[in-house]
């Protein structure tokens, strides 16, 4: 199973860089596995998005500075961001949601990337993006599916069934597995892309371990926040889609 | 473990991001042209379309990604070892 | 070599949970259960204060905004008010000024007139004053010789200058 991760490892001479995949520090809590070190990075991240989150709203003036003024503009653009995708009516209980989706895949794709996590060492695995974990982007991507259904039922009851047949009833197949591929393809793209910069970087550095790097690193660090928007954006317009058709059938009849 | 499964797995992995890169390129080659035109063509907008843009590039590049996650778990979780 | 045969004495070890990329177990619900309370932490702690604040910003800065539209309309009328009342009071200056040259002008006409009306009289009187001197005193030309003549209106112009110093 592990032939070329061996065959990579035993490849290089330096010590400088090792590149581990799928290996996890495991806990045991009673009978089920968790992976220790996702969980780590991800009470790091969700502590320093709170402590963010206090020192922005600790002493609230109306000309905001520092910390206030940061968190201001992402709460704006969060705000931007559902307005855009659920509609100025109802975008508002809805902002919470969609802002932490947006803040912790965001602060955990650029944890993993920034934070030298090699310096701390773990009996086995190694501390990464929480993201790169397959796990947490599921565990976000079916939070989503949930949220979108809770949306549609809420704002229109069993009536949100009528989605499925809106247009024309043949449509229903396309829309049920739309249900299925939705928080897959959410899941499999923010797990894809994370992993894939962190083995590029990975083995970049297992080849050349200085400065060649850097460029890839940078462009990681782009990727990774447009995927933070991406999975944030998607799931606002999974939301608002969910509550928004019925209005227009009623136009439409 | 069985040879032919691992060089079949290795190989199958190669193919997977080597042509699932193929059409994503073309498309993000596409979409980039596109978009240089509209700017070209409208300067002033050129803040709106390159957000468009960077938003589509990242939805074509999960196609390439998918590849890529089939070509992983095919190296180092592949279910017929 | 070393490496592999480890890897692989550790992988036997944890067969039951053996490692790899596509590992699902309890982390998912954990996480799901985590990232929700993260939701519930943040909107008290983040997403509700701030937006309060954003909000009585926005409000704040409207209401000013209505009034300083109101207060510059009312500016504006002021002003115009103004400039009507500066036009009218310079237009009523402009009257009074043309009233008084008016005024001046008849009044210095009147006086032009009535010194002259009086000069008139007075130099008539004077003419009638001398011409009546004149003949009293004054023989006519004709019976005189020319010396006597010329004393005598040299005696009619002393006394007409004399009564007449103008």
């Amino acid at each position: 199973m592990s032939v070329m991760l061996n065959g990579l490892t035993s490849f290089h001479f330096l010590p400088l860089a090792e590149l581990e995949v799928g290996k996890q520090f495991y806990w045991h809590i009673g009978n089920f596995n968790v992976h220790g070190q996702v969980l780590l990075t991800s009470w790091i991240v969700i502590g320093s998005l709170v402590l963010m989150s206090v020192l922005a709203t600790r002493n609230l003036q109306r000309v905001p500075a520092g910390t206030q003024n940061l968190m201001e503009y992402a709460l704006e653009f969060i705000r931007d961001l559902a307005k855009t995708q659920i509609g100025e009516k109802e975008y508002r209980p809805w902002v919470p949601f969609i802002g932490t989706l947006f803040l912790f895949i965001f602060v955990c794709n650029w944890a993993g990337a920034l934070v030298p996590w090699k310096l701390i060492r773990l009996p086995e695995g190694e501390l990464a993006a929480p993201t790169g974990d397959i796990n947490t982007t599921i565990a976000l991507a079916l939070l989503t599916s949930l949220a979108y259904f809770y949306a549609g039922f809420r704002k229109k009851g069993l009536g949100y069934f009528g989605n499925y047949v809106q247009p024309v009833p043949f449509m229903l197949p396309f829309k049920i597995i739309e249900d299925f591929t939705k928080p897959l393809s959410l899941s499999f793209r923010l797990f894809g892309n994370i992993l894939a910069d962190e083995l590029v970087v990975g083995v970049l550095v297992l080849l050349v371990p200085l400065f060649v790097p850097l460029p890839v690193m940078a462009l990681g660090l782009f990727t990774s926040a447009i995927q933070a928007l991406i999975f944030a954006t998607l799931a606002a317009s999974y939301i608002g889609e969910a509550m928004e058709d019925h209005g227009e059938e009623h136009g439409e009849h | 473990m069985n040879p032919t499964i691992a060089a079949a797995s290795v190989l199958a992995a190669a193919l997977a991001v080597g042509l699932g890169a193929v059409g994503p390129g073309i498309g993000q080659g596409s979409a980039a042209g596109r978009a240089v035109e509209g700017i070209a063509r409208q300067p002033e907008a050129e803040g709106k379309i390159r957000g468009t843009l960077l938003l589509s590039l990242a939805f074509m590049e999960a196609l390439t990604i998918y590849g890529l996650v089939v070509a992983l778990v095919l190296l180092f979780a592949n279910p017929f070892v | 070599m070393m490496h592999w045969t480890i890897l692989l004495a550790t992988e036997a070890a944890v067969e039951e949970a053996k490692g790899g990329l596509f590992d699902i177990d309890a982390t998912l619900p954990l996480m799901a259960i985590q990232f929700l309370l993260l939701v519930a932490i943040l909107n008290a702690l983040f997403y509700k204060p701030l937006g309060k604040v954003l909000d009585e910003r926005d409000s704040y800065i409207r209401t000013n905004q209505v009034e300083a539209k109101e207060r510059l309309i009312k500016a504006e009328n002021l002003a115009k008010q103004y400039e009507q009342e500066l036009a009218e009071t310079r237009r009523q200056a402009q009257a009074v000024i043309t009233a008084a040259q008016a005024d001046a002008q008849k009044i210095a006409a009147d006086k032009v007139a009535e010194a002259q009306r009086e000069a008139q009289a007075q130099r008539e009187q004077a003419q009638q004053e001398l011409d009546r001197q004149s003949r009293r005193h004054c023989k006519p030309w004709s019976s005189r010789s020319m010396p006597s003549v010329a004393k005598s209106w040299r005696s009619c112009s002393a006394e007409s200058q004399f009564r007449f110093p103008s």
